[in-house]
């Protein structure tokens, strides 16, 4: 398995290609050309790039316009169109209008008008979810923006869940997460670039940014990376960021990834540049340090003490996460002599039925308590508190009667798992979690001395390694003006600067 | 975006000092005092640094005229091609010495004080390996890496030594002089070498941000490193008396056994993972100051790559010796009183070359300009 693991790993997909495939030469031929001017010729080429009529949502509509007295044809795929706007701003203006003399322009209604000449260009508007107006004798074509997929409303953030503070959270449709984000920033120098980044699928990116803050340097070497990606498809940014990172075999993640619109708009606001994708409820955000992935948004809604008190929590939390379970180890095999006597009596006494050796039964443990929280996130929600009830009970009530675990390694286990979730990102809470099995096995060699050598090699990595040019530790070490929001952060009156290592065009907040 | 070009601040030029020869204070350094000056011990530092102030500041002048030159280059452009090279040779020769003598006292009280059953390779290897490790990824994360953890293990060390103090008795620090004030200056002057890696950090003055962070952070870190080595050693008199501590190998190991709080009775495993990491920080930055003095020897522009090699080196001469705890003593000693003359009398040299050069009158026009 492990094998397998690393061969996926290194392996990559730079043989020839053995494939026999269909050459489609012919059709990239048609649709390189312009639009002909003979209606009926340009809806016979249209139908059979759509092949029509099996492709069932995909409308022709013909009819006359009035006054003009030309043929015309409104291509459209109804699934993904708002026919309703199409009927009564655009077509039904074109029927009974009586004019002779006349433009297009100013007949149809519709909020935004285009125009385009060549195939490809009017077949991708079709599939954007534009109605495309062909006219008999013209050389190009309308396209009008009509556009309306379906997706959910704005709702609630779910992952990153704060008390207080606006609950919205970025949806599926980046038409309205951009709306959020100039909801919150009402600024002329918003700048929303978009992108094409896949060859088959043509997904768009929308590259946001402020334009006299964010680093040019920065914003080129984004752009560069992104349109150099050579795929086919890029569904959304969880798969975006994956191509994109530039350490992708590294445990820590090196791009944030948020749902939630305040917290991507306060980043824009420092000088960082978010990207958003349609079909993603959530935003990327580049650069990253460690400490956005440490930071939640309500540390600063929340009043200063209160705020510093649940970073302290936190950062106390990732500490017995990553220890707490190498540390049983270390101490019941190597360090017994700094436990007061009683304490120790008590654990040799709960250990002393336990056939197992200190780290295989915590490796158990810790395994255990994973399988636990994979298997109550898939669970469908009706049959969810079995989980509960098969985890409390059976891995910890019946392992230790059974005398497979001690009671005080469910206790370690446990409350190593539960400082865990205090970590909201997703990535870091991945990363700090296996990083926590390196601690175990390096205490189960080498007890402390083991655990320091991993921990200090472990340091020596994070501040080596860096996200888009930023050190990862920045800006503690190596240091940057900055607000000098770190572990802890300070009051909002003396935030004045804007973090330096990202390297933004106005350093001063006021 | 512009990388940071590899190099380092004031911040963390300070914390690589602090850390590589502060934590001299909890090996058998403190013994090599203790033997001729007893209860006085705590005095040498100062009676050391008094000793070394005049050899860094010639060295400060001599570095300050070149810009972007390290202490090898310098000594190749003063003393000439042949004779510098000998110099950087002895310079290396030095320097791995007290690496391999150094790392082999480390895991000597790893596997004396903490892990008696550990095969000794095992626990050289683990050390030299996460130190190549650190060095391999450059000055710049050695510097970060002290900076993010120097608060801490001072923070530790601090404790300690409270601790002790409140445990200590006050009367163990008298006669005032010990030996005789006489014998404090003589025998502190003989191991002046002390503060021998002062003559090293001219390594890596060109990794500086600023240069003026050199002269600067020099003189703060010597000021902090006397004082706690001298309150250490004060604390450790104060809590065995001058005839105890001379039985001991690790004073700093022995105390934090010794000391308690509270209901904890053995509270050395809190302090031990901050020392370890030091003595981590410490040896990756000897390593990477042997392969700068190896790299420029030979001329090799990669010298990280030589890594690897040097630590496996170290590693297999450092496990020689059958007695370390003796043996490796005995060096240790007198490689201290080799490198003493070395390090008084090498900045002197500089100096006048560059004085009999004209290299100082260089600077003067060019600052002029």
């Amino acid at each position: 398995m492990l094998g397998d693991l690393l061969k996926k790993a290194f392996s990559s997909n730079k043989k020839s290609n053995p494939f026999h495939e269909k050459s489609n030469k012919e059709e990239i031929q048609i649709k390189e050309q312009k639009i002909h001017s003979d209606l009926e010729y340009s809806m016979t080429i249209f139908k059979e790039i759509y092949s029509f009529p099996d492709n069932k949502d995909v409308k022709f509509r013909t009819f006359q316009i009035g006054g003009l007295k030309k043929q015309a044809c409104l291509i459209s795929i109804s699934t993904i169109t708002d026919i309703k706007l199409l009927d009564e701003y655009a077509i039904q203006p074109l029927l009974r209008n009586d004019n002779p003399s006349f433009s297009i322009e100013n007949v149809l209604a519709v909020q935004a008008l285009s125009t385009v000449e060549y195939n490809k260009d009017a077949i991708y508007e079709i599939n954007k979810g534009n109605a495309v107006l062909f006219i008999e004798g013209y050389t190009k074509a309308y396209s009008i923006t009509a556009a309306n997929f379906q997706g959910r409303d704005v709702s609630n953030a779910d992952n990153e869940i704060v008390l207080k503070g606006p609950k919205e959270a970025f949806t599926e449709k980046a038409a309205s997460n951009i709306s959020l984000i100039r909801k919150r920033i009402r600024d002329e120098n918003l700048i929303v670039e978009s992108a094409v980044i896949s060859k088959r699928t043509k997904n768009e990116l929308f590259i946001v940014y402020i334009k006299d803050l964010a680093n040019k340097q920065l914003l080129d070497n984004i752009k560069k990376r992104v349109s150099s990606l050579n795929v086919d498809s890029v569904q959304n940014l969880a798969l975006l960021e994956q191509h994109i990172e530039e350490r992708k075999l590294s445990l820590f993640p090196s791009i944030l990834y948020t749902e939630r619109p305040d917290r991507a708009s306060a980043f824009i606001e420092d000088g960082y540049i978010v990207l958003l994708m349609d079909n993603s409820p959530d935003s990327l955000v580049l650069p990253a340090t460690f400490w956005s992935f440490f930071h939640i948004s309500e540390d600063h809604y929340l009043r200063y003490i209160y705020g510093n008190f649940t970073r302290g929590l936190r950062m106390i939390a990732i500490f017995i996460t990553l220890f707490s379970s190498s540390i049983y180890v270390g101490i019941t095999n190597y360090h017994t002599e700094m436990i007061p006597p009683d304490l120790l009596l008590a654990i040799s006494a709960t250990r002393e039925k336990v056939p197992f050796p200190a780290i295989i039964e915590v490796i158990l443990m810790e395994f255990a308590f994973g399988l636990i929280r994979e298997g109550g996130l898939r669970v469908p929600t009706p049959i969810g508190p079995t989980i509960g009830i098969v985890g409390a009970l059976i891995l910890g009530q019946a392992a230790v009667q059974a005398n497979i675990v001690s009671p005080i390694v469910v206790i370690v286990v446990a409350l190593a798992g539960v400082c865990s979730f205090l970590v909201s990102d997703i990535s870091m809470n991945f990363a700090i979690r296996i990083i926590r099995f390196f601690f175990i096995l390096s205490a189960g060699f080498f007890g402390f001395y083991g655990m320091t050598a991993v921990f200090t090699a472990g340091l020596f990595y994070i501040v080596s390694i860096k996200s888009f040019g930023v050190p990862y530790l920045s800006p503690m070490t190596p240091k940057y003006t900055s607000s000098k929001d770190t572990v802890f952060r300070r009051l909002l009156k003396n935030e004045i600067f804007r973090p330096g290592y990202v390297k933004p065009k106005d350093m001063k907040k006021t | 975006m512009e990388d940071s070009k590899g190099k380092i601040g004031i911040k963390e030029f300070i914390a690589i000092i602090i850390l590589t020869i502060g934590t001299k204070l909890t090996d058998d350094t403190t013994v090599i005092l203790y033997k001729q000056m007893e209860n006085a011990a705590w005095m040498s530092p100062f009676v050391i640094c008094a000793f070394s102030i005049l050899p860094i500041f010639l060295l400060i002048k001599v570095m300050n005229i070149y810009e972007n030159k390290n202490l090898a280059d310098v000594i190749n452009q003063l003393f000439g091609r042949f004779f510098g090279f000998f110099t950087v040779m002895i310079l290396w020769f030095l320097l791995f010495s007290a690496l391999t003598i150094d790392s082999a006292v480390y895991t000597d009280i790893i596997s004396t004080m903490y892990f008696e059953k550990t095969p000794v390779i095992m626990i050289y290897g683990l050390l030299m390996l996460v130190s190549a490790f650190g060095a391999k990824k450059g000055i710049e994360h050695i510097g970060s890496v002290a900076w993010s953890v120097i608060f801490w293990i001072k923070l530790s060390l601090l404790a300690a030594l409270i601790l002790t103090f409140m445990q200590g008795e006050i009367l163990f620090l008298f006669p005032i002089f010990g030996n005789g004030a006489w014998e404090v200056v003589k025998e502190s002057s003989l191991r002046t070498s002390l503060n021998a890696e002062f003559l090293y950090l001219g390594l890596i003055f060109p990794y500086l941000k600023n240069k003026k962070d050199y002269k600067k952070g020099t003189w703060i870190a010597l000021a902090i490193i006397t004082t706690e080595l001298s309150f250490s050693l004060a604390a450790f008199i104060m809590l065995f008396d001058h005839k105890g501590i001379q039985l001991m190998d690790f004073p700093f190991h022995e105390t934090i056994r010794y000391i308690e709080i509270g209901f904890l009775e053995n509270i050395e495993t809190f302090f031990f993972p901050f020392w370890l990491i030091a003595s981590f920080i410490r040896f990756a930055f000897y390593l990477y100051l042997t392969a700068i003095l190896f790299g420029s020897l030979f001329s090799i522009r990669n010298f990280e790559h030589l890594l690897p090699i040097i630590a496996t080196l170290v590693v297999f001469l450092g496990i020689i010796p059958e007695n370390p705890t003796f043996t490796i003593f005995k060096l240790r000693e007198s490689l201290l009183f080799i490198t003493t003359p070395i390090f008084i009398i090498l900045p002197f040299l500089l100096w006048a070359a560059a004085k009999l050069k004209g290299e100082f009158k260089n600077e003067k026009a060019k600052a002029s300009d």
